[in-house]
């Protein structure tokens, strides 16, 4: 909970290294001011971004996932945002289905010298989500 | 001397024990080496019996089925006691099986619809008096009490079953497994597998010597553990992934939807169209295993 | 009340129930419940899953009977899309009831009934089961393994699997027999008949030596459902559901799809398997017996030669309805009979080895069907409504021994009363059991 008692949703951010990491290495470089509600870890490529981490991170608790990979055609693996976009597609759907808010998932191709992107992705998911309120699985939730 | 043995059904379909019929001739080899204290379906003993025997009194306890009421609770714990080995029989008693997808809602929609909306009901009322309390959703038995053996399959195989209990009687542990069904399935796989389209289980006549996955038939072969012999796929149907996670798995469908977007064709099939031709996506990769899911359950709460 | 008799497990049943005797303090019955203690709402959790789909996942309502749910739930699914099968698809499904009802009846009548008249109703109950008749009669427990096997076998071959069965999909069958396939059956099935005409024997010495408790124990009226075609034993296909009336009448003889005018449920406060009825006649003097004696009372005869001289022989000893609960085990000997002999024409049929078993082109639409088929142990109902994706939006399901519940129920009741009122069983006359312990 944020410090005036306001919520204050957490999400975990996975990017991939060559693009959307970088982008946030960028926006950081450059001063640029993302919300501290997320974490991002690196993974080498969206495509690494196994379902089941996905799953772990909302059954942990947490109110949204991004994940951050490469526009396409830029993939430094060549087909691996691909992969990541079908998988993560029905990982979405299989959410719904579970009761969670499909918006709660979000997925972005974000390029290295996007950080102002990434930046104001980042504070519109945090709207979102303060919009819909905790995830039906937080523990901070009543 | 004969093992003594007690034989459980919770909330069950019976069919790992038709399975265990299905040994045949091997069952009069099995039996006599048997003492049955207990096996509801077979034998005249009841849960009053069950409960008499002293604790850790019985060799091999075996349970079938899930817990869906406060009764079936009761009757798993009452055998963990009195057991000094405990077998969880089949997919539904290892992983919460088929009955699982009720945890896609809530029980008190199941007994609206059930025994207050069906069609055919006259004057809806919930029954209340003198039965056992549903739980709201199915848990794996194995988060209720512990297992020294496993032995998933929906049934499980009449071989895994005589082999099982053969080896437990010399004190031998069924093996894990290593493999998953593909490297069971005599089907011809290429080299590569790329999905260039989907298809639904009846639509078009399936190749019956090629991988149905090739064939755009979602096939839950990937994610599966060996142990069944490929049944469904030399039958002309697909796996559905009756005998659960394939070894390091943790979550069975997860691993299934990783699986797909590796080998759907994104030329081909839009991440748009995966979602719109799979159509019911828990159904498809959890339809055994849900209750196992690291998300295990609908987080909407009961009207 | 001063007394409450409770037996629980209900035992050689599969499910879970249990009995309750309640006595008044001069021991007079005031009222016998079977209260079933468990239901797994199929009818909710097949919302939401794709129709080819439920098709694979009923059969798991019953793991003894899962051809039965797996047959109903293609057909209901076929008649919500409007798809007629090849014909050797459906007499693919035929023969797969069939060979269910081979294993399934002499699975009942060996291993449930058989215990309680072979070594009788006075032996203690650790030796009444199976595992006791294989001992001491050990030639018969070959044969009734055999004879399971010989059924289980050509279910494993038609439906994929011997239990939940996989072959049937909207618009056919997802393999053909081969010819090898159907010869080698064709040899499996004349052993069939030598073992249903030894069922047949024994079930012939147990019905002689228990002939009196048989018409005395137990005997109720009530009315009786099944699957005929035109008045014909039947348990699959082209049929009409007959009802038939305490005194013999048949009542109704309704298409599948209007089960609903005919099939009312009742909720019982202290029973998880509803009370299902005559609608028209209404509760209770609906209620209704279905499996082997509801089919048999209903049916004028039988489809196959051997089981209708069986059937004559049945009803010469007791008549038609015959209402003695114990009767059950008997028709269902004589329904092993049809099993076999219908098999066997199946098997001979030239279609049956033919490769045109499923459609190429099937569309899902929306709309809803009924799939009816006789389940070992009684009328089995599936009911869906389908989306124009063929997504399962709704489902109606009444499960063969439901039909039963009531039944069973007041069964309890009426022999309760003659066991602690009448003293009936001092004045029973029993054989020597077969088997001594």
């Amino acid at each position: 909970m944020g410090g005036n008692g306001e919520f204050e949703p957490r999400i975990v951010g996975i990017l991939c290294n060559w693009c959307t990491y970088a982008g946030a290495d960028m926006a950081g470089t450059s001063r640029m001011q993302y919300p501290p509600n997320v974490r991002f870890i690196r993974v080498m490529c969206s495509s690494r971004v196994d379902p089941q981490f996905i799953l772990k991170a909302f059954e942990l608790g947490a109110d949204g996932v991004f994940i951050g990979g490469c526009h396409h055609g830029d993939c430094h693996y060549v087909t691996g945002n691909y992969r990541a976009e079908e998988r993560i597609k029905l990982v979405r759907k299989l959410i719904e289905q579970l009761g969670i808010e499909p918006e709660r998932l979000r997925l972005e191709w974000i390029s290295a010298s996007e950080g102002n992107v990434l930046v104001e992705v980042m504070n519109d998911f945090v709207k979102k989500l303060k919009e819909l309120g905790p995830s039906p699985l937080s523990k901070d939730k009543e | 001397m004969p093992v003594t043995v007690a034989m459980v059904s919770l909330a069950s379909c019976w069919g790992c024990y038709q399975s265990l019929l299905d040994t045949h001739e091997a069952l009069l080899d099995i039996l006599p080496q048997l003492d049955i204290k207990f096996w509801h379906t077979v034998t005249d003993f009841k849960y009053k019996d069950l409960e008499s025997y002293k604790d850790g009194s019985i060799d091999v306890g075996i349970v079938e089925g899930v817990c869906r009421t406060e009764e079936d609770v009761h009757i798993l714990k009452t055998l963990r006691k009195k057991c000094k080995t405990l077998i969880s029989l089949g997919t539904c008693s290892t992983y919460g099986g088929i009955y699982g997808l009720l945890n896609l809602t809530t029980i008190d929609q199941a007994l609206k619809r059930k025994f207050v909306e069906a069609e055919s009901v006259q004057e809806p009322n919930i029954p209340e008096e003198d039965v056992p309390k549903m739980l709201d959703f199915i848990v794996p038995n194995r988060k209720i009490v512990d297992f020294e053996v496993f032995l998933p399959g929906c049934p499980v195989v009449s071989k895994d079953i005589a082999d099982a209990i053969l080896g437990l009687l010399k004190g031998e542990l069924p093996k894990p497994p290593v493999r998953t069904l593909c490297d069971e399935c005599p089907r011809e796989k290429s080299e590569v597998i790329t999905i260039k389209q989907l298809k639904r289980d009846y639509e078009g006549i399936p190749d019956p010597k090629k991988c149905l996955l090739e064939q755009g038939y979602i096939c839950m072969g990937p994610a599966t553990r060996e142990g069944c012999g490929a049944l469904c796929p030399k039958a002309g149907m697909p796996c559905r992934g009756c005998y659960g996670p394939g070894p390091n798995v943790i979550d069975q469908g997860a691993k299934m939807i990783s699986a797909l977007g590796s080998i759907v064709d994104y030329e081909s099939i839009s991440p748009e169209e995966l979602v719109e031709k799979v159509g019911d996506v828990a159904g498809t990769f959890y339809n055994f295993f849900l209750p196992s899911g690291i998300i295990s359950k609908t987080v909407r709460k009961a009207k | 009340m001063s007394k409450e008799i409770v037996i629980e497990p209900a035992t050689r049943l599969e499910g879970h129930a249990k009995i309750v005797i309640k006595l008044d303090k001069n021991n007079k019955v005031e009222d016998a419940h079977f209260g079933v203690t468990v239901t797994r709402f199929f009818e909710k959790f097949v919302e939401g899953r794709l129709m080819e789909r439920v098709i694979r996942i009923v059969p798991r309502i019953c793991g003894i009977c899962p051809e039965a749910h797996h047959l109903a739930s293609v057909s209901a699914v076929e008649a919500a899309w409007g798809i007629t099968p090849p014909k050797a698809a459906l007499k693919l499904r035929d023969l797969l009831l069939q060979a269910k009802t081979i294993s399934s009846h002499a699975l009942h009548f060996y291993a449930l009934a058989a215990p309680d008249f072979l070594v009788g109703p006075l032996a203690e109950p650790q030796y009444r089961n199976v595992v006791t008749v294989i001992k001491h009669l050990p030639d018969a427990g070959k044969k009734a393994i055999e004879l399971m096997k010989i059924g289980q076998d050509l279910c494993f071959l038609v439906g994929g699997r011997a239990i939940h069965p996989v072959t049937s999909v909207p618009g056919g069958q997802s393999k053909p027999m081969t010819e090898e396939e159907r010869d080698e059956q064709l040899k499996r099935i004349d052993r069939a008949m030598e073992l249903a005409k030894f069922t047949l024997d024994l079930a012939r010495k147990v019905v002689g030596d228990y002939l009196d408790v048989i018409t005395k124990l137990g005997v109720f009226d009530s009315y009786y459902i099944g699957l005929a075609r035109e008045g014909v034993h039947t348990i699959f296909g082209d049929a009409t559901v007959r009802v038939m009336s305490p005194d013999g009448k048949i009542v109704a003889d309704f298409a599948k799809k209007d089960y609903l005018d005919y099939v009312a449920e009742h909720v019982a406060p202290h029973s998880y398997a509803t009370h299902i009825f005559f609608k028209p006649a209404s509760y209770p003097d609906g209620i209704w017996r279905a499996g082997p004696l509801g089919r048999i009372n209903v049916a004028d005869k039988m489809e196959t030669p051997l089981a209708q001289e069986a059937l004559k022989e049945f009803r010469d000893a007791v008549g038609r309805p015959c209402h003695a609960t114990l009767a059950y085990n008997w028709a269902r000997v004589v329904e092993l009979v049809e099993a076999v002999e219908k098999a066997k024409m199946l098997l001979e049929d030239p279609d049956i080895v033919s490769t045109d078993v499923k459609l190429a082109d099937v569309e899902p639409r929306e709309g809803n069907g009924v799939g009816v088929v006789e389940a070992p142990r009684g009328t089995l109902i599936h009911h869906y409504w389908s989306d124009e994706k063929g997504i399962c939006t709704k489902a109606n399901l009444i499960v063969a021994t439901n039909h039963n519940i009531a039944a069973v129920e007041k069964s309890f009741l009426v022999t309760a009363k003659q066991v602690f009122e009448d003293k009936i069983h001092e004045k029973l006359k029993l054989p020597e059991p077969m088997i001594k312990t």
